[in-house]
C-alpha cells in the first residue's frame, strides 16, 4: 500500500479496540493510561488513555480498503480489498477457533482484475460482502460476494481455472462466482448498504450515484453527479446521505433523490474522509488532505411554525485533534463524540473528543437554561418562601409580580404605587411619596395661580431653591418657652414649597407640621416624628412622642431615656450635658435620636452631623436644610447631595432632580444598577411631556418594558401600559395603520363614519334596522353596499363602532355609551394578509382551534401558521 | 449506446529505435510522472520496426524536434463505445469484436480510415479529425452521440452534414494484407497507479533497454518470436501490453493478472507500412472474428496493425482469416 494514506477502524463490538491499516493491519486496544503498569509498548494518546498494540497481520499486500465484519462472532474478521481487486478475508490476534478459522484466508477475485476501491459489510446479512472495483471494459465494477459460498469449479471454465489453482496455493479457499454482479461498464468508488432496507445498496459510480435492489438487479435507481465519493448514510436518519467530489460535500435526501438537499462550503483542498458521528444527530465530520483540523458540520432541524419544509441549520466549526497533519479519524461507536486520529505520517495516534457547543438561553421569566451535549440544564429562581426573605428576588420577577398587581396605575393616590409594588422598598416608597406630593402642589399651583407653576414643581428642588429670593430670617422661640434660640431659621416661598414637597407641611400658608407628625405617630415612626418636632423648636412636642413611643405596644422603652436626656438641655455652651451628648450621640443606635442631639449640640450653622447622616431619609434632611442654612449654604449643600444621589442612582434623589435632565440622569443610574425599567417607565411618564421623554433613553426604557410585557405575553398588560402611557404621552399614539375599505366605493368604512357620526349608533351588532333610510352596519356607510361575508357564518360583517382618527373628543364626550359601542372582539373584522379571506375573529379563533387550513373551500392556506404568534395564549388575564 | 467523443486531441508519431534516446525524457515524464504534465492521453508502443507514441497536444510539447521522429500530418479524435448495463449476460465477447459490426464495419463503408488502440479498459477507435462530420453522421444512428467538453459530457449535435455522401457500397470486404502469427504469448494487464514507482525502473528497462538483451535471445529462439510491448496511461487508468516472459520479470500481485489468466496470440497484418489513408484493414479482420465470436484486441501502430486473440482460438483465428483472404 505504498504511498496510501493510513486509515483507522473501530472494531462494531468492542469499544476499546481499532484497527489501523497502512501497509499493514495494526490491532491496538485502549485504555486509561495509568491503569497498567506503563509497559514499554504503550502509545500515549490522550492525557487519559493509552494504545497498546495487540497484533501486527502483514499477510496482505496492496491493501486499498478494509471493512470489518459487523457481527459478534467471528469477532475480528477483516474483509480487505486488493489494488488487484481480489478481496481477502483476514483476522487479527485471534486463536484459530474453528468459525474463523473457515473464512480466514478466503479470497474473492474478480474475473477481470483491477482495483478494489471500495468494501462494505452488509449490516444485516452479514455473508453479504460488496466491493467495488474500478472499470474493466464491459465488466461489472460492483460485486457481492457470499462469503460462506464454497469453491465450486465449473465446467465452463475449468480450462482458466487450471492455470489459476496452480497460482494459488489452496484452491478451495478461491471464490470467482459472485452472488450478483452489478454496475457493468462502470466504475465504483464508493459503496454503503442503505440502513432503510438491507437489500439496497447505494453506490457511488463513475459519473452518478445509484441505488441497486438485489430484489431485482436489473433496475437501479440514479442521479448524476459528480459527488460519489465515501457516500456514507446518517446512522440517526437513515434517509439522508453524505458523499463527496473533492472539496465539497453533497447531502441528499434518499426521498427526493433528484439534487442533494444541500451543498457544504468548498474546501480549497480535496476531502479524503467524511464520517457521520454515530452518536450524536447531524454531526458530519470531515477531513480534507493535507490539513490538521478536522471540520465538523451540525445540522439541526429546527422546527418553525411557518411552511413544513426548512432548511436545516448548519453550524460549522472545526477542530484541531493534534498537531500534525491527519491520515484519518474514526468514531468511537458508542463513546459520546469520540474520535481515535492518525497522523498522515509515523502513525501516530490522537484520542480526542469534541466539545459539545453550549447553548445558553435566558427566559424571559427569570429561568436559564443551557444545554451541552445530552445535557440539559434548567436554572430556576428558588421561590422557597422562607429562602425568600434572605435573597432578594430578581428584578425580572419582581416587574412581573407588580405588572400582575398593577403597579404604576394608581393615578389618583399615586403614593399607593409603591404599596402595589409590595410595599417593602424604602426608595420606590420615597419616590412615589415624591410623585405625589409633587402632583398635589402642581394642582394646588394650577388652582392658585393658573401659571406655569407645574413645571417649577416637576424641576425639583435643585432648580426650585435656585430661584430662591426674598429669604427672610427669624429666630423663634422654643416652643412653650420665651428662651429665644440663637438658631436662625430661614423662610422663602420656594423653601415653603420645598417642604410641601418633603412632605412636612401640607397646603395652605400656616406653617404647621402638627399633621405631618400625627401620621407618623400613625405609622409608629416615634423617633422621626420627634426629630421633625425638635427641627420644628418644639421639644416639649419631641419628649411627648417619644414617652408615646416608649408607651406603645412593642415600644422601645429606651425612648423614655432619650426623652429623659432631651429634656435635660440646656444651650450652656460649656455645660456637661452638652460634652456628654455629643460624644454619646454616637452610640445611638436609630440615626433620628442620633441627629436629634447633632442638632442640639451643634454650632449655628454647622449642622454637618445632620445633614450628612446617610441613614436619615434624602426628604428628611432637604427639609432640615430647607429650614436652617442659609442661601448661600443651601443651594451647595443640594448640589452636593443630588450629584451623590445620582451617583450612587437612589431614587429618592428625584424629590431635588424632579422629573428633569438631572432626573434622567438619575433614574439612568438606577436602572444601570438594578434593571428595573417598569419604574423608571412609569416615573418618567409622570414628567412633563416635553424634554424629559423626548430623551432617548426614556423611550428606551419605555419600549424595553413593553417588549418585556409581550415577551410575558401580558398582552392585556401591554395594552394598558400603552393606554396609560397616551394619556400622559398623546404624542406616543400610534396613528391607525390598517383601514378597512369597501370593495364598491373603495372608501374606508370607519372613515366615513366620522362624516356621518350619527350612523349606525344604538344599532344592535347584525343591524336590524328599523328605518331603511338609516344605514346598517354591515353595510358600507359610504355607498351602502353591503360588507364582506364571514367565511363561516357567511353574515354580512359590521361592528356598530370603529374608531376612527379625528373623532377622539367626540368619543370622550359619549363616554356613557360607550361600552355599548365597541363592538366585541369576537365581532371584529379579521383576515389573512396572505388569501385574503376572513371573518368574524370568534368564528375565527375557534376554526383555527381545530383546523390548520383556511375555512374557505379549496384554499390551502395555512393563515394561522403565518402568524407566528397565533397559537400563543396570553399569559395575564384580561 | 453510447459513443463518446473524448475531448482529447491526440498526434500519433513514430520515434526510430536509433533516435529514441533522444526522447527518453519526454517519454519518462510522460509515462511515470504524470502529475508533472497536463497530458491525460499517452501510449507508447514498442515494436521491432520503431516506437509508435499517441499522445494528447499536451503531451506532444514534451517531445523534441528531431528527425527521428516522424509525425503523422492528421489530429485524430478518440471515440469510445460504452454500452449500457442492460444486458446482464457476463459472457459477451470483448475488444474489438463487440463493436466490429456497429462501429467499424459502418465506418469502412463511408471510407473513413480509423486507428485503433485496445487497452485493459477499454477500445479507442482514432478517427481523423476532418472526418467527425462524416463519423457522427454514420454513426448517429445507431449510437447516442455525447461530446466530453471540460471533462463534463454533453450531447453532440450533429455537425449539419446531412447529403452529398456517396452510398456506401455494400461490398465483402477481402484480407488483402498478408498476415503473420508471432510465436510468444501476451497478456493485456494493468496495475494500480499506487505501484506504478515501485516497478518503475523495470519498466524503463523493458521499454528503452531490451534491445541488447532481445538480440541474443532472437538468435537462439524461433525467428518468428516478435519483440512487442505497449504501455499507455490515459485518464489515470494503467494498460501494459506484453509478452508471458516479460511478465515474469514483474514482481508477484503487482499485475492485474485476471481471474481466468488468458494469454493471447498476436496476429500482425501487413507486409509493408500499412499508412494511414487506407480504410477498411480493421474491418476487415475484426469483421470474421465478430462472426465467429471470438474475443480480440487490436492494436495499430505507425506501421502496421495487431490484433491479439485467445491463444486457444488462434488456429480458428488463422482458419477463418485465411478463408476470407482465399476468397478474394
Amino acid at each position: 500500500m505504498s504511498g496510501s494514506k493510513p486509515d483507522i477502524l473501530w472494531s462494531p463490538h468492542h469499544p476499546d479496540r481499532y484497527v489501523i491499516c497502512d501497509s499493514e493491519l495494526g490491532l491496538y486496544r485502549i485504555g486509561p493510561v495509568g491503569s497498567a503498569e506503563t509497559k514499554p509498548g504503550t502509545l500515549p494518546l490522550s492525557e487519559e488513555t493509552a494504545a497498546t498494540l495487540l497484533a501486527i497481520n502483514s499477510d496482505t499486500p496492496y491493501m486499498k480498503c478494509v471493512a470489518w465484519y459487523p457481527k459478534h462472532e467471528p469477532e475480528c474478521l477483516l474483509a480487505v480489498g486488493q489494488a488487484n481487486g481480489r478481496v481477502v478475508l483476514t483476522s487479527l490476534g485471534q486463536s484459530h477457533n474453528s468459525t474463523c478459522k473457515e473464512l480466514v484466508g478466503k479470497e474473492f477475485v474478480p474475473k477481470h482484475a483491477r482495483q478494489c476501491n471500495t468494501l462494505a459489510w452488509n449490516p444485516v446479512d452479514s455473508n453479504l460482502l460488496a466491493a467495488g472495483l474500478d472499470k474493466h471494459r464491459a465488466d461489472f465494477s460492483v460485486l457481492i460476494w457470499d462469503i460462506s459460498s464454497k469453491f465450486t469449479p465449473e465446467t465452463s471454465v475449468a480450462a482458466e481455472k487450471i492455470r489459476l489453482s496452480s497460482v494459488d496455493l489452496d484452491s478451495s479457499t478461491v471464490v470467482t462466482k459472485p452472488l450478483y454482479e452489478l454496475g457493468q461498464n462502470d466504475a465504483c468508488l464508493s459503496l454503503c448498504w442503505l440502513l432503510r432496507d438491507p437489500k439496497l445498496l447505494l453506490a457511488g459510480m463513475h459519473r452518478n450515484l445509484a441505488i441497486f435492489d438485489l430484489r431485482n438487479t436489473s433496475q437501479k435507481t440514479f442521479v448524476n453527479t459528480k459527488a460519489i465519493q465515501g457516500v456514507t448514510v446518517d446512522p440517526h436518519f437513515h434517509d439522508r446521505v453524505a458523499s463527496f467530489f473533492e472539496g465539497q460535500v453533497a447531502i441528499w435526501d434518499l426521498r427526493k433523490f433528484e439534487k442533494p438537499v444541500l451543498t457544504l462550503t468548498e474546501q480549497p483542498k480535496p476531502l479524503t474522509k467524511v464520517a457521520w458521528c454515530p452518536t450524536r444527530t447531524g454531526l458530519l465530520a470531515t477531513l480534507t488532505r493535507d490539513s490538521n483540523i478536522i471540520r465538523l458540520y451540525d445540522m439541526q432541524h429546527t422546527p418553525t411554525p411557518i411552511g413544513d419544509e426548512t432548511e436545516p441549520t448548519i453550524i460549522e466549526r472545526s477542530v484541531q485533534p493534534c498537531e500534525s497533519q491527519i491520515g484519518s479519524f474514526a468514531w468511537h461507536p458508542s463513546s459520546q463524540n469520540r474520535m481515535v486520529v492518525v497522523s498522515a505520517a509515523n502513525r501516530v495516534m490522537t484520542d480526542f473528543t469534541v466539545f459539545e457547543r453550549i447553548s445558553l438561553a435566558w427566559s424571559s421569566t427569570t429561568s436559564l437554561m443551557w444545554a451541552c451535549g445530552r445535557h440539559l440544564y434548567d436554572c430556576v429562581e428558588d421561590s422557597a418562601e422562607g429562602i425568600e426573605s434572605m435573597i432578594e428576588k430578581d428584578i425580572a420577577t419582581k416587574m412581573r409580580q407588580r405588572a400582575q398587581s398593577r403597579y404604576g396605575h394608581d393615578t389618583v393616590q399615586v403614593w399607593r404605587n409603591h404599596l402595589l409594588a409590595g410595599g417593602n422598598d424604602v426608595q420606590l416608597k420615597s419616590l412615589w411619596f415624591d410623585l405625589y406630593y409633587m402632583k398635589q402642589c402642581a394642582e394646588d399651583m394650577e388652582l392658585k395661580l393658573q401659571g406655569n407653576k407645574q413645571s417649577v414643581v416637576y424641576s425639583g428642588i435643585k432648580n426650585i431653591v435656585k430661584t430662591s429670593s426674598g429669604t427672610t430670617e427669624s429666630r423663634r422661640c422654643w416652643a412653650g418657652s420665651d428662651r429665644p434660640t440663637d438658631v436662625p431659621r430661614y423662610h422663602s416661598e420656594e423653601r415653603c414649597l420645598a417642604l410641601r414637597l418633603c412632605g412636612w407641611i401640607s397646603r395652605g400658608p400656616d406653617i404647621d407640621v402638627e399633621t405631618f407628625l400625627r401620621s407618623l405617630e400613625q405609622e409608629q415612626e416615634w423617633e422621626r416624628a420627634a426629630a421633625v418636632s425638635l427641627f420644628n423648636l418644639d421639644i416639649r412636642r419631641a419628649i411627648q412622642i417619644l414617652n408615646k413611643g416608649a408607651t406603645a405596644e412593642k415600644g422601645d422603652l429606651n425612648l423614655n431615656v432619650v426623652a429623659m436626656a432631651l429634656s435635660g438641655y440646656t444651650d450652656e455652651k460649656s455645660s456637661l450635658w452638652r460634652e456628654m451628648c455629643s460624644s454619646l450621640r454616637l452610640q445611638l443606635k436609630n440615626p433620628y435620636l442620633c441627629i436629634m442631639f447633632a442638632f442640639l449640640t451643634s454650632e449655628p450653622g454647622a449642622y454637618d452631623g445632620v445633614l450628612y447622616e446617610s441613614s436619615v431619609a434624602v426628604r428628611d434632611r432637604v427639609a432640615f436644610a430647607c429650614m436652617f442654612l442659609s442661601d448661600a449654604q443651601l443651594p451647595r449643600y443640594i448640589d452636593k447631595l443630588t450629584n451623590e444621589m445620582k451617583e450612587a442612582g437612589n431614587l429618592e434623589g428625584i424629590l431635588l432632580t424632579g422629573l428633569t435632565k438631572d432626573g434622567v440622569d438619575l433614574m439612568e443610574s438606577y436602572v444601570d444598577r438594578t434593571g428595573d425599567v417598569q419604574t423608571a417607565s412609569f416615573c418618567m411618564l409622570k414628567g412633563s411631556p416635553g424634554d424629559v421623554l423626548k430623551d432617548p433613553r426614556v423611550q428606551c426604557w419605555i419600549e424595553n418594558y413593553r417588549n418585556l410585557l409581550d415577551a410575558w405575553r401580558f398582552w392585556h398588560k401591554r395594552a394598558e401600559f400603552d393606554i396609560h402611557r397616551g394619556k400622559l404621552d398623546p404624542s406616543s399614539k400610534p396613528l391607525a395603520q390598517v383601514f378597512v375599505s369597501c370593495n364598491f366605493c373603495g372608501k374606508s368604512i370607519s372613515y366615513s363614519c366620522s362624516a356621518m357620526p350619527h350612523q349606525g349608533r344604538g344599532f344592535s351588532q347584525y343591524g336590524v334596522s328599523g328605518s331603511p333610510t338609516k344605514s346598517k352596519v354591515t353595510s358600507c356607510p359610504g355607498c351602502r353596499k353591503p360588507l364582506p361575508r364571514c367565511a363561516l357564518c357567511l353574515m354580512n360583517m359590521g361592528t356598530p363602532v370603529s374608531n376612527c382618527p379625528g373623532t377622539g373628543k367626540s368619543d370622550e364626550k359619549v363616554g356613557l355609551t360607550r361600552e355599548n359601542k365597541l363592538a366585541q372582539f369576537n365581532n371584529w373584522f379579521t383576515w389573512c394578509h396572505n388569501c385574503r379571506h376572513g371573518g368574524h375573529a370568534g368564528h375565527m379563533l375557534s376554526w383555527f382551534r381545530d383546523h390548520t387550513e383556511c375555512p374557505v373551500s379549496a384554499c390551502t392556506c395555512k393563515c394561522m401558521q403565518l402568524d407566528t404568534t397565533g397559537n400563543l395564549v396570553p399569559s395575564d388575564s384580561s | 449506446m453510447e459513443l463518446h467523443i473524448l475531448e482529447h486531441s491526440l498526434k500519433v508519431a513514430s520515434i526510430e529505435k536509433e533516435g529514441i534516446q533522444i526522447c527518453t525524457h519526454g517519454l519518462i515524464k510522460l509515462a511515470f510522472l504524470a502529475s508533472k504534465t497536463r497530458c491525460k492521453f499517452f501510449s507508447l508502443t514498442e515494436t521491432p520496426e520503431d516506437y509508435t507514441i499517441i499522445v494528447d497536444e499536451e503531451g506532444f510539447k514534451e517531445l523534441p524536434q528531431s528527425e527521428h521522429i516522424s509525425v503523422a500530418d492528421a489530429t485524430w479524435l478518440a471515440l469510445n463505445v460504452v454500452s449500457g448495463g442492460g444486458n446482464a449476460s457476463s459472457s459477451q465477447p470483448i475488444g474489438v469484436t463487440k463493436i466490429a459490426k456497429s462501429v467499424i464495419a459502418p465506418l469502412a463503408d463511408h471510407n473513413i480510415s480509423v486507428f485503433m488502440l485496445s487497452t485493459y479498459q477499454t477500445d479507442f477507435i482514432l478517427v481523423r479529425e476532418r472526418d467527425l462530420p462524416m463519423v457522427m453522421h454514420t454513426l448517429s444512428s445507431e449510437f447516442t452521440l455525447l461530446r466530453v467538453v471540460n471533462g463534463e459530457t454533453v450531447a453532440a449535435h450533429n455537425l449539419g452534414v446531412t447529403n452529398g455522401f456517396v452510398k456506401p457500397k455494400l461490398v465483402p470486404r477481402p484480407i488483402i494484407h498478408p498476415l503473420s502469427s508471432p510465436s510468444n504469448m501476451f497478456c493485456v494487464t494493468s496495475l494500480d497507479p499506487d505501484t506504478l514507482p515501485s516497478v518503475a525502473t523495470l519498466l524503463m528497462d523493458v521499454m528503452f533497454y531490451s534491445g541488447g538483451q532481445k538480440e541474443p535471445g532472437a538468435s537462439s529462439e524461433d525467428s518468428s518470436h516478435i519483440r512487442f510491448f505497449s504501455f499507455s496511461l490515459i485518464e489515470g487508468y494503467i494498460s501494459l501490453v506484453m509478452d508471458e516472459q516479460t511478465t515474469q520479470r514483474f514482481p508477484n500481485n503487482v499485475l492485474f493478472t485476471s481471474a481466468s489468466g488468458e494469454l493471447w496470440k498476436m496476429v500482425r497484418i501487413g507486409g509493408q507500412p500499412l499508412g494511414f489513408d487506407e480504410c477498411g484493414i480493421v474491418a476487415q479482420i475484426s469483421e470474421p472474428l465478430a462472426t465467429a465470436d471470438i474475443p480480440a484486441y487490436y492494436i495499430s501502430t505507425f506501421k502496421f496493425d495487431h490484433a491479439l486473440v485467445p491463444e486457444e482460438n488462434i488456429q480458428s483465428v488463422i482458419g477463418a482469416l485465411r478463408t476470407e483472404s482465399t476468397a478474394q
